[in-house]
């Protein structure tokens, strides 16, 4: 707050670094952004993997592989499943995993959620979830369980585009969407991953819309850790067409963009982008990425029959020893582990007896 | 020249590294080396006893003539940093702890309420308490009171390479401290490390600086020497500054 009361939250700056009249060449903006991630994050880069639990969906969203009226086969995780493919994903190395769903239905609701987590908790030293809107009970619930981030993307911030993608369901209420981070933090989560679909609406606007939103939240919950993502839309079933395009360019404007405006946040980098796009941004803004990802549902145990389409096809489809070695080779360390479940297991109040008390 | 001692421990090294940021453990370890350190401090969280690729713990106990001090980077409060640090002994088996608490995983600041909690319970628990804390004289003293083994204030922040910002705390803290006074975080620069030392700092840890050098160990190097200079031109006194000369014995006594 300044002098007169105002809240400066720097998406002025933000703005004028995306504005198409900056003079500011792509090339600058690349080596301020390497700078500054250098001098927080090192030469590190954090590894995560999504876990698709189930594909059963209640929602229309017009852009996704997933939505209620496509053909594709459903199919939730039994707990034995989720426990089969948790198992491959811990052998390949990987200790922290991203478990989603799609909007919430009977067959994947919060209670199925907290039992998966309960699961993963058990193998992985750190498990969000990328699921539905949930209120301040559920999220504690997830948070009792072993879960410790939230991701959500508003997908667009444009709420008159928001309402005509989202054909129906309950993702159709924006506000609910938009508010389900803070009910996360509230309920005790420590990260929040906050996105836009790129290629739903003007690019830049969105930009700003999620800077605003990330600043709002980093004031009221100042304990809370938050990484960014910037997905762009890829080929689905239901053949849906960006709206605008973001090309390889302006994706890394964005980014660079971001990592100077925002140097201490984790920005995230997943398997839609392609292998050479990603091996250059890793470092420039970018802190953590997905490697070896299914977009259906399970599909890493040894011998799994990749059933039906995922919600999305993967670009970057190398293995996690072929990616690491891309990292490496441009000094680069890859980190499965940068976690330690001993701060979550404090968080879920499990502690046995701890000399504090 | 004067060792650096701590608890029962003794170093003749007075340039302690982080080990969180390098591209990958063998350029880690030749900068360890390089720099001729004997004091490394490790995050509980890159403990990886599942993937010894990924694991720092395992390459930094092979090495000899090195004293590991875990840390608790990770930690929101006093409870968290507790238990990872009773974890931690168990798991390394080294006395040293550096209480790091960061409540605000983007800037890294140490909580200094929740710092002297933790320190309160880790010196009964028998640790050498190593806490990283904001360059505050009167935290540092209370901190001391407490029977921590040093005080760890900050020259400015985590990765920002801004150097001793806070110089003018750090030299109060200097001049009241009982105990050693490292400076840990936000050094860029051998002669930031070096002004540290001059102004009669105990001894200085290093991460990032090293880590994100285009030449990790030739930079470690420098360092070294750099800590070294500084130390011996505290011990050889500084010519005085601005125009007060402070003279050996009394300039008026031929007046009575
Ligand atoms: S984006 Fe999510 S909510 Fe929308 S249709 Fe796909 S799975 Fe369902």
């Amino acid at each position: 707050m300044n002098a007169s009361g105002e809240i400066d939250d720097g998406s002025k700056a933000l703005a004028e670094l995306l504005s198409f009249q900056s003079l500011l060449s792509l090339e600058s903006l690349a080596q301020r952004a390497q700078a500054l991630t250098l001098r927080r994050f090192g030469r590190t880069i954090s590894l995560y993997v999504p876990l698709y639990l189930s594909n059963f969906c209640s929602s229309g969203c017009a852009y996704c592989g997933f939505a209620a009226d496509r053909k594709t086969p459903r199919k939730r995780l039994t707990f034995e499943e989720t426990q089969n493919e948790l198992s491959a994903l811990k052998q390949m190395g990987f200790d922290e995993v991203l478990l989603l769903t799609g909007e919430r239905t009977p067959q994947a609701d919060c209670d199925y959620l907290a039992s998966c987590v309960k699961l993963a908790a058990k193998v992985f030293h750190r498990v969000t979830i990328e699921a539905f809107p949930m209120s301040v009970e559920e999220y504690k619930a997830l948070v009792q369980a072993g879960c410790t981030g939230v991701t959500l993307y508003q997908e667009t911030y444009d709420r008159a585009q928001y309402d005509q993608l989202h054909r129906w369901g309950p993702k159709k209420d924006y506000d609910a969407r938009l508010e389900a981070p803070e009910r996360a933090l509230e309920a005790g989560m420590r990260t929040v991953g906050l996105g836009v679909l790129l290629g739903l609406s003007d690019p830049v606007a969105e930009a700003l819309a999620l800077f605003r939103h990330v600043r709002q939240l980093e004031r009221k919950f100042w304990r809370a850790g938050f990484s960014l993502s910037f997905p762009r839309i890829r080929p689905q079933a239901g053949g849906f067409q960006p709206l605008f395009e973001v090309d390889d360019r302006l994706l890394a404007r964005l980014i660079f963009a971001f990592r100077i405006c925002l140097p201490d946040v984790e920005l995230v980098l997943s398997t839609r982008e392609r292998a050479s796009f990603r091996d250059g941004m890793a470092g420039l803004g970018i802190t953590k990425m997905s490697i070896a990802s299914r977009t259906t549902v399970g599909g890493y145990q040894a011998g799994a029959a990749m059933e039906g389409s995922g919600q999305f096809e993967v670009s970057d489809e190398r293995s996690v020893e072929e990616f690491c070695r891309a990292l490496r080779s441009r000094r680069y360390e890859p980190v499965f582990k940068n976690w330690d479940a001993v701060y979550r297991e404090v968080e879920a109040q499990k502690v046995e007896v701890c000399p504090c008390d | 020249m004067g060792t650096l001692k701590i608890g029962a421990y003794e170093f003749s090294s007075r340039l302690i590294l982080g080990t969180g940021k390098f591209s990958d453990v063998d350029t880690m370890l030749s900068a360890l080396r390089a720099s001729g350190t004997q004091l490394v401090t490790v995050a509980l969280r890159r403990f990886n006893r599942e993937r010894a690729e990924d694991d720092l713990l395992g390459p930094l106990a092979a090495l000899n003539g090195i004293t590991l001090m875990p840390n608790t980077s990770g930690a929101m409060n006093a409870r968290e940093a507790v238990k990872a640090a009773l974890i931690a002994r168990e798991l390394c088996g080294s006395l040293f702890i550096k209480v790091e608490i960061h409540p605000n995983p983007q800037h890294l600041m140490p909580d200094p309420i929740e710092t002297y909690e933790a320190a309160k319970i880790l010196v009964k628990e028998g640790f050498l308490v190593m806490p990283y804390i904001p360059a505050d004289p009167v935290l540092a003293k209370r901190l001391e009171e407490l029977g921590c083994a040093s005080v760890m204030p900050l020259g400015s922040a985590i990765g920002s390479g801004q150097g001793l910002a806070t110089a003018g705390m750090l030299r109060i803290i200097i001049q009241e401290s009982l105990i050693p006074v490292i400076v840990d975080a936000g050094l860029r620069s051998p002669s930031e490390a070096c002004a540290a030392m001059e102004m009669g700092c105990s001894a200085v840890l290093v991460n990032s600086a090293i880590a994100a050098a285009v030449d990790p160990s030739a930079m470690a190097k420098a360092f070294a020497h750099a800590v070294d200079a500084g130390l011996q031109a505290q011990r050889a006194g500084l010519m005085p500054k601005g125009d007060v000369a402070v003279a050996t014995s009394p300039l008026t006594s031929f007046l009575s």
